[in-house]
C-alpha cells in the first residue's frame, strides 16, 4: 500500500511537472490579456527541437547534448511565443485562430521534419527528471513573485485588466504582451522539452497529446492565480497518475453497473471539474477583464 | 459593425469586398502551397513531381499520358463530406460570433448515437431507418453543441473553453461506452455490433467511400446558409453575432439564440459522425472520428460565411487529404505536409489585416469575417 502510495506521489509530480512550467507560460500569457490556445504548439514544437539539438550534439557528452537541447528549446519557444505575439497584437487576429494556426503548424512541421530527418526514430541521453521537476516547483513561486511584487507584474496586470487605463498611466500594452507571449512560449517549450528528453528520451509524432489545452484548464482551474495554477496541474497529474496505477495493478470497483476505476472515466474527471469550475457561482474563475479582446485603437 | 454603416457603404466598396472575399482564400490556399514547395523543395524532394503526384492522387487526372481514375476522385469526394458537415457547422456558430470548437466532440456523439440507433431495429424500412439514424446522430451532436451554448448564454463561459473540455468529454464517454456497454461481444476490437444492413449508406464508386452522405452533407450546409439568409431566426443570429447589445435592444432573446445556435452548429457535426457511421464502418469504431471536427475549423475560416465557400474549402482540405496521401506512398513524402497547408491557410485566412496595410484596411476585413470572433470591434470613427 505504501508503495502504491509513493509511486502515486512520483507519478503525480512526473505527469504535473510539464502542465506546470506550460501553465505558467498561460498565466502570464492570459494575465497580461492574450488568450493561449497555442500552449499546445509551443509543448510539442520544444519536444521536437530539444530533442533534435541534443541528437545532433550527442557526440559532445551527456551533458552539453542536454544543455543544447534545452537551449534549442527555449530559442524555439521564444520564436513561436513571439509569432503568437506578432499575430495577435499587430495583425489583429483572432487570438483563438491565431493559436489554432500555431498549433497546426507545429503539428504539421515536427511531424514532416521527424518523418523526413529520423525515419528510423532516434534515442538520446537526455536530461533527469528531477532538474526539471526542481524548475517546476520553484516557477509558480517565481511567477507569483514577479506578478506581485515587480514594477513589471504590476504593468502586466493592468495591461490584462485594462489596456486602455493602463495606457493613461503611462504603459503602453504592446512591449508588455509580446514579452509576456514570448516568455510563455518559453515556459511551454521546456515543458515540451520534458516529455521528449527527461520523460521519453526520444521523440513522437504527438507527444504533446492535449497537454498545452490540459494546462490551459489547469490555469482557468487555478483561477488564472500561477499558484492555483500549479495546483489544478498537481491535481490533473494526479488523476494520470491514479490512471496508470490502477491499471498496472488492476483494481477494478463497479457499482450500479458502472467501472468507476475505469481509465476513460478517469481522465474525463479534470475536464468535467474544470466546465464545473467555470460555471460555478460559488468560486468562480473570473478571467483578466481585456483577455482576448483587442488592442484599442491607439 | 453597425447596419448602418453596412448600408452606407458604396457599390464600389461592395464589389471590392467580393473581390477580397474570393481572392484572400485563393491568396492563402497559394501561400500554403509555397511553403509547402519550400519545405519539400530544401528536403531534396523533386518538388514538381511531388505536386503532381498529390494532384493526380486528389482528382484521379493524369495529364501525360491522359488518363481518367474515378478512384481517386471518389476518395477525395468521401474525404469532403464529413469535413463539409463540420466547416458548415463552424461556419454557422461563427455567424453567431460563437467559435465552435468543439465539433470534434459533437461529430464523436452523433456517430455513438446514430449507431445506437442502427444497432436498434433490424426490421424497418431503408431509407426511414437512414432517416432515424442521421436524426441521432444529429440530435447527439447538437445536445452536446446546446451545453456548451447554455454555459455560454447563461453563465458566460467561453464557448472555446467550454468545447474544448467537452471534446474530452465526449471522446472519453465514447471510448468507455464502446468499451463497455456498446461493446461487441466476443470481440476484442473496440467497437460495437455492425448496424442493420438496411441503414447502410454504399457507395457510389465500389471500394471508395463516396456514398449519398455527400449529398445530405451539401443539403445540410446549403440549408444552413438558408436559415442564417432568410428566416427570422437567421437574421436574429447575425444580430446576436454583430452585437449582444443592439440585439438586446432589439428585444431579442440572447441567450435562447446563443443556444440555438450552438444545437444547430452541433446538429451538423453530429451528422458528420452519423455518415461516416452509416457510410464508413457501418459500426461505430473507437477513434473511427479522426479530425475531422477539428479539421472543420480550417474549411469554415478558408470558406467564409457562403455555403458556396465552405463547399470549396472543403473539397479542397477533402482533395488535400485524400491526395496526400498517395503522395505519400508514391514520393516517400510524409503526408503532414497536408497539416502544414492547413497551417498556413488558417493563420492566413485568420488574419484580419496585414498591419502594413493600415487600418482602413483593417476595417473592410472586420466587414467580411464578421463572425469569426463577435467580440468587440475596435470602435469605427
Amino acid at each position: 500500500m505504501s508503495e502504491m502510495i509513493q509511486s502515486l506521489i512520483w507519478g503525480t509530480l512526473y505527469y504535473a511537472t510539464p502542465l506546470t512550467l506550460a501553465a505558467m507560460g498561460g498565466v502570464l500569457s492570459e494575465k497580461a490579456g492574450v488568450v493561449n490556445i497555442a500552449l499546445e504548439g509551443f509543448i510539442l514544437s520544444g519536444a521536437f527541437t530539444g530533442v533534435c539539438a541534443a541528437d545532433i550534439t550527442s557526440q559532445y557528452g551527456a551533458v552539453i547534448s542536454g544543455i543544447a537541447g534545452v537551449i534549442a528549446a527555449i530559442v524555439v519557444g521564444a520564436l513561436m511565443g513571439l509569432l503568437h505575439a506578432f499575430l495577435t497584437q499587430k495583425t489583429r487576429m483572432d487570438h483563438v485562430v491565431s493559436g489554432l494556426g500555431i498549433n497546426l503548424l507545429a503539428s504539421g512541421a515536427t511531424q514532416y521534419l521527424y518523418l523526413h530527418v529520423y525515419p528510423q526514430g532516434l534515442t538520446v541521453t537526455g536530461i533527469p527528471r528531477w532538474m526539471f521537476l526542481l524548475a517546476a516547483a520553484i516557477l509558480p513561486f517565481a511567477v507569483q513573485w514577479l506578478l506581485i511584487r515587480t514594477h513589471w507584474g504590476l504593468k502586466l496586470r493592468a495591461v490584462g485588466e485594462s489596456p486602455e487605463g493602463a495606457f493613461m498611466a503611462g504603459v503602453s500594452a504592446l512591449p508588455v504582451r509580446i514579452a509576456a507571449v514570448t516568455l510563455s512560449g518559453v515556459l511551454a517549450a521546456l515543458g515540451g522539452a520534458y516529455l521528449s528528453l527527461a520523460d521519453d528520451h526520444n521523440f513522437s509524432t504527438d507527444v504533446s497529446a492535449g497537454k498545452g489545452y490540459i494546462a490551459l484548464a489547469a490555469v482557468i482551474f487555478g483561477k488564472w492565480n500561477p499558484l492555483g495554477a500549479t495546483g489544478g496541474a498537481l491535481f490533473f497529474g494526479f488523476f494520470y497518475a491514479l490512471q496508470t496505477e490502477l491499471q498496472i495493478r488492476h483494481i477494478e470497483a463497479n457499482f450500479l453497473g458502472i467501472s468507476w476505476t475505469n481509465s476513460f472515466l478517469l481522465d474525463m474527471l479534470p475536464y468535467v471539474m474544470t466546465i464545473v469550475a467555470l460555471a460555478s457561482v460559488i468560486g468562480r474563475a473570473v478571467p483578466p477583464a481585456s483577455l482576448g479582446k483587442e488592442e484599442p485603437a491607439e | 459593425m453597425t447596419a448602418d454603416t453596412a448600408t452606407n457603404a458604396s457599390d464600389n466598396e461592395a464589389k471590392k469586398a467580393l473581390l477580397r472575399a474570393v481572392l484572400r482564400p485563393i491568396g492563402a490556399v497559394s501561400l500554403g502551397l509555397l511553403v509547402v514547395a519550400l519545405f519539400i523543395g530544401l528536403s531534396g524532394y523533386n518538388v514538381p513531381q511531388v505536386f503532381s503526384s498529390l494532384f493526380i492522387g486528389a482528382t484521379g487526372l493524369q495529364l501525360a499520358p491522359f488518363k481518367v481514375d474515378p478512384f481517386p476522385l471518389a476518395q477525395s469526394l468521401a474525404q469532403t463530406a464529413p469535413l463539409l458537415f463540420t466547416g458548415a457547422a463552424i461556419a454557422f456558430a461563427l455567424r453567431a460570433g460563437l467559435f465552435n470548437i468543439g465539433a470534434q466532440g459533437q461529430m464523436v456523439v452523433g456517430a455513438v448515437a446514430a449507431a445506437v440507433v442502427g444497432i436498434w431495429n433490424p426490421t424497418l424500412f431503408g431509407p426511414v431507418h437512414i432517416a432515424l439514424c442521421l436524426l441521432a446522430g444529429g440530435l447527439g451532436g447538437g445536445l452536446l453543441g446546446a451545453v456548451a451554448g447554455l454555459l455560454k448564454a447563461y453563465r458566460h463561459v467561453h464557448e472555446v473553453l467550454s468545447t474544448i473540455m467537452l471534446n474530452y468529454i465526449a471522446a472519453d464517454a465514447a471510448d468507455y461506452l464502446v468499451t463497455h456497454g456498446l461493446k461487441e461481444r466476443h470481440s476484442m476490437a473496440p467497437q460495437t455490433v455492425k448496424i442493420a444492413q438496411a441503414a447502410y449508406l454504399h457507395p457510389f464508386v465500389s471500394g471508395s467511400g463516396l456514398n449519398a452522405g455527400l449529398l445530405v452533407a451539401i443539403a445540410a450546409a446549403v440549408g444552413a446558409s438558408l436559415i442564417v439568409k432568410y428566416t427570422s431566426l437567421g437574421f436574429r443570429i447575425r444580430t446576436v453575432g454583430e452585437s449582444h447589445d443592439a440585439a438586446t435592444a432589439a428585444g431579442y432573446n440572447v441567450p435562447w439564440v446563443l443556444t440555438v445556435t450552438m444545437f444547430i452548429s452541433g446538429f451538423l457535426a453530429g451528422l458528420a459522425g452519423a455518415v461516416l457511421v452509416l457510410g464508413l464502418e457501418h459500426r461505430y469504431i473507437k477513434d473511427m472520428t479522426g479530425e475531422y471536427g477539428f479539421d472543420g475549423i480550417s474549411v469554415a475560416l478558408l470558406g467564409g460565411a457562403s455555403s458556396v465557400g465552405v463547399t470549396v474549402a472543403a473539397l479542397f482540405f477533402g482533395g488535400l487529404t485524400s491526395g496526400a496521401g498517395y503522395m505519400s506512398l508514391q514520393t516517400n513524402v510524409p503526408d503532414s505536409i497536408a497539416i502544414v497547408v492547413q497551417a498556413v491557410v488558417v493563420l492566413f485566412a485568420g488574419a484580419r489585416a496585414v498591419p502594413w496595410r493600415g487600418r482602413r484596411f483593417a476595417r473592410a476585413n472586420t466587414l467580411l469575417f464578421t463572425g469569426v470572433t463577435g467580440r468587440e470591434e475596435p470602435p469605427v470613427e
